[in-house]
């Protein structure tokens, strides 16, 4: 049972680190998915936005990481 | 493997070769202390069966992948390659930029050898069993990482052979100068290998998900390399600006 259970807080782990980054990139995935549902897909626009804004969401981590706790 | 550009499958083996010798390097900390600790062979049972299980999981998981529509499978791979590897670049911006302590192998090892004879001592099982499961668990827990790696920049075009490569080229690497020097591997550039690692797979991540969601992106494979060259300087000029206001505040 412990072996299962290092198993599954490494998977967790894996993917969620910091439970605000996940959040945010998730939050931007639908975001996109979204602009792309209504407007259509925009090469320049969607995939814009996605790198500047995961590009953001980095830099805004790392930020709040560095900071004294 | 004839369909795929180079500009996307030298990407792939380069982030599968990295990441797998940064999580070999840690595996075989561990099974040295076992070896240290118990002989040669708990812990070379120990990796065998983990690596079998591997094996298993990879065998298991590649036909599945292929019945999976293409697009989901790069919104799904793409999106879980945004999380994995944002969350290594970050980490290594960090450590690059003093805010985090940088992984010891010495430490690694030392730690766990204290607490292979404390589990002995605790327990009244053979030793050989408790060496053998920890060389187990190690490789497991770090190959698992490998495996998903493999998965996630090769399966979305065909290139799952070319990225097991990669892998596999770590491990060989690593257990040949392992088996030569007989220590730690501590001098491996850990830190530089998962920031390189954590810009390839943040955009293979930004490059999958868009895919999957029908973005077109100009220069089609090619525009990989922009989207690796944007990660890069933005992980480089974040960590730079850390370490410089770190200094600052110091002073």
């Amino acid at each position: 049972m412990t072996l299962l259970r290092d198993i599954a807080s490494e998977l967790f782990g894996m993917f969620v680190a910091d439970a605000r980054l996940s959040g945010a990139i998730l939050l931007l995935v639908v975001l996109v998915a979204a602009l792309v549902a209504t407007l259509g897909a925009e090469p320049l626009l969607d995939g814009g936005l996605l790198l500047f804004g995961c590009l953001a969401i980095l830099v805004a981590a790392a930020i709040r990481g560095a900071r004294p706790h | 493997m004839h369909a795929v550009s180079w500009g996307v499958a030298s990407p792939a083996i380069a982030a599968a070769f990295a990441a797998s010798l940064v999580e070999v390097v840690e595996a075989f900390t561990i099974v040295l202390a076992v070896s240290t600790f118990r002989g040669w062979r708990p812990a070379a049972l120990g990796t065998f069966v983990a690596l079998c299980v591997l094996g298993l999981l990879v065998v298991a998981i590649g036909p599945l992948l292929e019945l999976i529509p293409l697009k989901a499978l790069q919104l799904t791979i793409g999106v879980l390659l945004l999380l994995f590897g944002m969350g290594w670049l970050r980490k290594a911006i960090l450590r690059s930029a003093g805010a985090l302590p940088l992984h010891d192998e010495v430490a690694a090892y030392a730690a766990e050898t204290e607490q292979l004879s404390e589990e002995a001592k605790r327990k009244h099982t053979s030793l050989n069993w408790i060496a053998g499961l920890a060389a187990f668990k190690a490789v497991l827990l770090e190959g698992l990482e490998v495996v998903f790696i493999v998965i996630a920049v090769g399966a979305g075009r065909g290139l799952l052979w070319p990225a097991a490569g990669g892998a596999f080229a770590a491990c060989i690497a690593v257990l040949a100068i392992g088996a030569v020097i007989h220590q730690p591997l501590s001098k491996v550039p850990e830190n530089t290998l998962k920031f390189g690692v954590g810009v390839m797979l943040s955009a293979f991540g930004v490059f999958w998900t868009g895919e999957g969601l029908g973005v077109e992106w100009p220069g089609a494979d090619l525009s990989l390399l922009v989207l690796v060259a944007a990660f890069l300087a933005t992980g480089v000029a974040t960590a730079t600006l850390l370490r410089r206001s770190a200094a600052e505040a110091a002073s």
